[in-house]
């Protein structure tokens, strides 16, 4: 689930009570029967997740129909085709919260994890193109300032790149034009995140290290083989640090210089994810242009790169209020679907919350899960709220497919109301369930420990 | 009793145990014959007959463990499965207790997965003594409160978990469903629509076209239609959102039966803080 900066600091009450407590990963895909390899990993049980910040949160505005019907979208499986849909893999499952997902791993596609090759015969025979080719999984932040797209900037157009994932890369049907255009308003709303040691055009603050101050020396400072190059000539201060050119790095052909805002969070790095840490791709500067970088002044452009690559706050608490805020946001395009008698997005709506609602559920574990001490009659009465959630907002389909708005409207108001309602019983169940950082990492323990018997 | 709708062999054969029961009633045809109430005593002999199969699964898996016979025990670990799964519209709310011991996720040490685990991935018939004595013992109390003379079903606590059961078939699948290692989760599927099935045609069905034709029909239908979305060879045959969306479809409309059966409304997967303090 996704969260904003906003929302998961109101409930991070007991959360910060265990946040001492090391995160735990989920475990990867054990079972033949499932839809990806054995061996997959989609990272998608966060406790922290990245943060997320939109142009109109920094603007001072608020959400909007189409942002809302591309926010929903791309958590939606129901916009792709064969296996993705079947793995329930949506935008979000690569671009955790608009980031990149650097634990994503699918074998046969992935050369290391946070590479995936999207040209690739798992998901569309007919994308397959020869070569086993797998790029980094980007951050869409700043995205409306990172034209073109792709990693060798093959499409100009990001309606006709999103067009592209959704057909090609993972087998949907052709997507309506209102599908576009929702999801192309979302993702050019996700926004850079805010960093106090660097000012909007890209200088540092006085919250930057006196290393980082060195390291921009030598970031402005000419190559010593080319005095008419140096880092910042592709990586443009004021320019979201990009030139919009690709270029041959010495890689394995031309590929687009990469944005270093936010950047600290978006390895590995390079286009096929090479390398993981900053020191490594100064290392290869260095040598590829033969720079002649002292150890020190290397430590002090990678100190300049981190302070440029920062965020305020890059990562926020997953909680039950920020999926009841999140998943309200997604509902709400049946306020004007309904109306409009728009079977379509009424669909997609009812199918696509609803299973983020059954997500929800599934964190309050039931009495079968003996992993969890305590709060059963919380966790049951969570479980059976989220259900209730579920089928009314089926009912709402069911009412829209049988033409009778009035009273999918009516039902949906209702459905409104159960969500008020369920909140606090989800509240007073959270501290025994998944979001509770102690819980998740026994139940996932527990899982962890059923695979290591499987071995 | 009329069990007048067109259930599949396999259900007839499910149904025959406890239609058998019901000989009488058939006979005489009074007006008593479709009452939820004669349902519900036809169906504790379906309950007992399907926990008599797990136990004789569980039983011929210790042999086959006992000597060293991977195929045979991984044979009785399913047919020992199917019995328990078509149970499942009372096991949780009926026998938590045991729902919990011999049903548990994720546990290594206990219950179905941790064999299963043992038995299908690691293919080893080593350390499966004790998790498997351990569920027989389990489910021989199960059996035990099952056959005690006080237990009874009801048709509200077995509406409740048929409409819950419906809503879990639609659970996602995409890491490979309920039984992960063995590959057997459409086995699973099959048998919990197999158990909806016997339990909506046994008890509910003929009351609800009484009262209500039209929710009784599309309830059969959905019912019907999912039937024909899980029989399918595997997981991955299947079309795991028809499943998903027919399975909500069918709990809604459980929902919408219950005033109309003259029951209480209630909330799909709700168990009374009685029956949850009981189990902690």
């Amino acid at each position: 689930m996704r969260t904003g900066p906003i929302r998961a600091t109101v409930a991070a009450g007991f959360i910060g009570l265990a946040m001492s407590v090391t995160a735990a990963t989920a475990t990867p895909v054990v079972s033949k029967d499932a839809a990806l390899p054995i061996g997959s990993e989609l990272n998608e049980q966060l406790l922290n997740q990245p943060t997320e910040l939109f142009a109109f949160d920094r603007a001072g505005g608020k959400r909007f129909y189409l942002f809302n019907l591309g926010d929903m979208l791309f958590s939606s499986s129901s916009i792709f085709g064969g296996k993705a849909a079947d793995a329930g893999m949506s935008c979000n499952s690569c671009h955790q919260q608009g980031a990149n997902n650097n634990k994503l791993f699918v074998p046969g596609l992935s050369a290391r994890p946070g590479t995936f090759d999207t040209n690739g015969a798992l998901f569309n025979a007919k994308a397959d193109n020869g070569v086993f080719d797998p790029v980094t999984v980007p951050s869409l932040r700043g995205s409306k300032y990172l034209a073109p797209y792709g990693h060798d900037g093959r499409i100009a157009s990001l309606r006709e790149f999103i067009r592209n994932v959704i057909v090609n890369e993972f087998a949907g049907p052709e997507p309506s034009g209102q599908v576009l255009d929702a999801l192309v308003t979302y993702v050019n709303e996700i926004s850079f995140l805010p960093n106090e040691k660097m000012t909007s055009d890209g200088h540092l603050t006085v919250k930057a290290s006196d290393a980082a101050r060195r390291g921009e020396a030598l970031f402005n400072k000419p190559f010593r083989t080319n005095a008419s190059m140096s880092c910042a000539t592709c990586h443009q201060a004021d320019a979201a640090f990009i030139d919009r050119k690709v270029h041959d790095i010495g890689t394995g052909g031309y590929f687009k210089t990469k944005t270093l805002i936010n950047a600290k969070y978006n390895a590995p790095y390079f286009h096929d994810g090479r390398f993981d840490t900053f020191d490594e791709v100064v290392g290869y500067f260095d040598q590829h242009y033969d720079l002649g970088l002292s150890p020190s002044e290397q430590s002090d452009l990678v100190a300049y790169l981190d302070t440029i690559g920062d965020a305020d706050t890059p990562f926020t608490p997953n909680t039950v209020q920020a999926e009841v805020d999140e998943l309200t946001a997604f509902a709400s395009v049946l306020d004007v679907a309904i109306p409009a008698r728009d079977k379509d997005v009424i669909r997609l709506a009812v199918d696509s919350v609803g299973v983020e609602w059954r997500e929800v559920g599934e964190k309050f574990p039931d009495r079968r899960d003996t992993s969890v001490d305590g709060g059963l009659a919380e966790r049951l009465k969570a479980r059976a709220s989220v259900r209730d959630l579920v089928l009314t907002l089926r009912r709402v389909a069911m009412a829209a497919e049988a033409d009778d708005f009035v009273e999918a409207a009516r039902l949906y108001d209702r459905y409104k109301k159960l969500v008020v309602a369920a909140t606090p019983r989800l509240q007073l169940a959270e501290p025994w369930s998944l979001y509770n950082p102690r819980v998740h990492e026994r139940h996932f323990a527990a899982l962890r420990r059923l695979s290591e018997l499987a071995k | 009793m009329p069990v007048s709708v067109s259930p599949t062999s396999s259900t007839i054969a499910r149904l025959g145990c406890a239609v058998a029961l019901l000989g009488i009633v058939l006979v005489s045809g009074t007006a008593q014959a479709g009452s939820m109430s004669d349902g519900i005593k036809a169906y504790k002999p379906f309950i007992a007959e399907n926990i008599g199969k797990a136990i004789a699964g569980a039983k011929a898996m210790q042999a086959a463990v006992k000597a060293g016979d991977l195929k045979a025990a991984q044979d009785a670990w399913i047919k020992s499965r199917k019995g328990w799964e078509v149970m499942e519209p009372v096991t949780g709310v009926y026998f938590g207790e045991f729902d919990k011991t011999i049903d548990p996720w994720p546990n290594a040490k206990i219950g179905y997965h941790a064999i299963e685990a043992v038995l299908f991935a690691a293919k080893k018939t080593d350390g499966l003594d004790q998790p498997i004595a351990e569920m027989l013992a389990n489910m021989d109390k199960f059996e035990k409160k099952l056959n005690d003379k006080t237990s009874a079903f009801d048709p509200q606590k077995l509406l409740e978990g048929t409409a819950n059961l419906a809503y879990e078939v639609g659970e996602e699948k995409s890491g490979g469903g309920e039984s992960p290692f063995a590959g057997t989760s459409i086995i699973d599927m099959q048998e919990n629509v197999e158990g909806i099935e016997v339990a909506w045609k046994l008890v509910f069905a003929d009351t609800l076209k009484k009262k209500d034709a039209k929710l009784a029909g599309l309830i059969e239908e959905r019912i019907g239609n999912l039937e024909k979305l899980v029989g399918v060879a595997d997981i991955k045959s299947m079309d795991a959102k028809k499943v998903h969306v027919g399975g909500e479809e069918l709990a809604a409309l459980m929902l919408q039966a219950a005033p109309k059966l003259g029951l209480k409304d209630f909330k799909v997967g709700d168990e009374d803080d009685e029956g949850a303090e009981k189990t902690k």
